[in-house]
């Protein structure tokens, strides 16, 4: 039926499709219409109910931005996501690529360790983290922050380029060993561009986890240090209820995302799914 | 073993993941067996007693109570949700922009997600909860009142998570064989059989799976409700993650926190090792 043009030739079908899209899309759009809206209203025109939609944008939250300190956050969040981005590659390339050229039961367990990380419940390594950052001094730093991302996108990493590599003939490795390269040559100057868009895939993803995690750099930072969402959340706690500021910390935290949506679609799935689908 | 390039590829990942993850999983598991509260000057081992503690406390038991129907409410919904929308946007006819703005919330925040929800469903400014929902006759406070509190958490959750879901669903649509349809099409098979009888058996390792990312995504979804409610009214929406937090860095209590969490890891390893065995083992 999926092949046949959606849902057939019944009309009641027809309409009872683009009613179910027709609702979804209002489900999804709400909220992000609402930031978007909130964050260029007055604090007034903001808690206005019936919602007014008509009126002069105002840009005093986004002035606010910049005016209240939250571009340390911003910048924070930028370093963190970058540098784990760096360290998630060159961990996870030659691992994923070595992985791939192992077989039996090394590959196996190693294999099932990396996927179980991914999926282990990052309560369990947070307090024993926060204790070891604690007593070496690295709380609230983004060095500690960047590096318990880890966790999170090094697995990932490795299971997205491992998919990737298998696909790669290992016939090139054998030519280019014939012609007296070393591994590291075969990886850097054979494995590597040919995997580059894949690369650029892991690289965003890798990224978006990153700036948009949460849970750890809320437990790992308190002032210094502190990531985008952690501020929002900070903001959402204070008293003075502050919406469009809010709401314009969250739209500018959620540019990066969607600028890479749209190109990494289908490598963010494959990705999150850990291969699960191909 | 030291001659092997392989083994000089793989030691930096690995070291890596042994500092961040298996030290710290270790640690935990020591952790959890030490009377460890951080007001209390004396840290000595303490054998099971957090883990009696832990699985006698009313606040644990509520925890799994309220994680299990969270868990529940909410995945049938996304299910229902997911596998719509992947029908319907299946067919080559559907424009892809459509696709793109359903996919959005994957990649926004969770604490945004949760916040904006908040907002929406405050019953004293937000536009659902003072607005929309009065002018239906729905008069509860929705974040004020327990029941409205976890459907809240519920809505704000399928929004985030669904498109995870759906992908995984409209991929798996994707993969089926034409022939399938044409075979069962010549046999005069309706719309509904060839649902039945292709499409579903098809999909079933595909929900399998998107059922497994769900029960361990579940179990970690701290942040939604930590803006939402942080756990209340009450504990009515306090969930595993929430009450180890809570316990950690409200009551101090590292012995008793590393207890949930292990018991946490004991959960969510079963559920991936099912998954791995069963489904994303590489072929060798």
């Amino acid at each position: 039926m999926s092949h046949s043009g959606p849902a057939g030739q019944n009309p009641f079908a027809r309409l009872g499709r683009l009613a179910f899209l027709g609702a979804t899309l209002v489900f999804v759009l709400l909220p992000i219409a609402w930031l978007a809206l909130g964050s260029l209203k007055t604090r007034n025109e903001a808690l206005a109910l019936p919602p007014k939609l008509i009126f002069t944008p105002d840009f005093s939250a986004y002035h606010k931005i910049v005016a209240q300190g939250f571009l340390g956050a911003f910048g924070n969040s930028l370093t963190i996501a970058l540098s784990n981005v760096v360290l998630t590659l060159l961990l996870g390339t030659p691992a994923a690529y070595a992985l791939t050229r192992i077989r039996g039961k090394v590959q196996d367990n190693l294999s099932f360790w990396v996927l179980s990380i991914r999926m282990a419940p990052l309560f369990a390594v947070i307090l024993p983290l926060y204790v070891l950052f604690k007593s070496i001094g690295l709380l609230d730093t983004r060095f500690a922050v960047s590096l318990a991302h880890l966790t999170i996108t090094l697995p990932l990493a490795v299971w997205m380029l491992m998919t990737y590599f298998r696909s790669v003939p290992e016939d090139l490795d054998q030519a280019a060993m014939l012609d007296g390269a070393t591994h590291l040559q075969i990886l850097l100057l054979v494995i590597v561009p040919i995997a580059r868009p894949m690369l650029a895939s892991v690289a965003i993803v890798v990224f978006i986890l990153s700036w948009n995690e949460f849970l750890l750099a809320f437990i790992l930072t308190s002032r210094g240090s502190q990531t985008v969402p952690v501020a929002v959340a900070s903001l959402a706690g204070t008293m003075s209820f502050d919406w469009p500021l809010i709401a314009a910390v969250s739209v500018c935290s959620m540019i990066p995302a969607l600028l890479f949506v749209g190109f990494a679609q289908r490598h963010i799935v494959s990705g999150l799914a850990s291969g699960a689908v191909k | 073993m030291l001659q092997d390039w392989r083994f000089w590829f793989l030691a930096p990942m690995v070291l890596a993941l042994g500092i961040v993850v298996l030290f710290p999983s270790g640690y935990l598991v020591w952790m959890s067996v030490t009377h460890w509260i951080v007001t209390d000057p004396s840290v000595y081992f303490d054998g099971v007693q957090n883990f009696t503690t832990l699985f006698k406390s009313a606040s644990f038991a509520q925890a799994v109570q309220v994680t299990a129907l969270y868990l529940v409410l909410s995945t049938i919904l996304m299910l229902a949700l997911a596998f719509g929308l992947a029908l319907a946007l299946s067919g080559p006819g559907s424009p892809g922009f459509i696709r793109a703005i359903v996919v959005m919330p994957l990649v926004i925040p969770p604490v945004v997600a949760g916040f904006t929800w908040r907002f929406l469903m405050n019953g004293e400014m937000g536009f659902l909860g003072a607005f929309v929902l009065p002018n239906v006759g729905i008069t509860t406070n929705m974040l004020a009142n327990p029941t409205g509190a976890l459907i809240s958490i519920v809505i704000a959750d399928v929004w985030s998570r669904t498109p995870f879901m759906f992908l995984i669903f409209l991929a798996a649509l994707q993969a089926i064989p034409r022939d399938h349809y044409e075979a069962i099409r010549l046999d005069g098979a309706t719309a509904l059989q060839e649902f039945w009888l292709v499409t579903l058996p098809m999909m079933r390792s595909a929900v399998v799976i998107a059922l497994l990312f769900r029960v361990i995504d579940a179990l970690n979804t701290f942040e939604l409700i930590y803006v939402m409610t942080k756990g209340g009214p009450g504990r009515s929406t306090q969930t595993l993650s929430l009450l180890g937090w809570k316990t950690a860095f409200q009551g101090f209590d590292f012995g008793g926190a590393a207890a949930l969490g292990v018991v946490m890891l004991v959960v969510t390893t079963i559920c991936a090792s099912i998954v791995y065995r069963r489904f994303l083992r590489m072929p060798s």
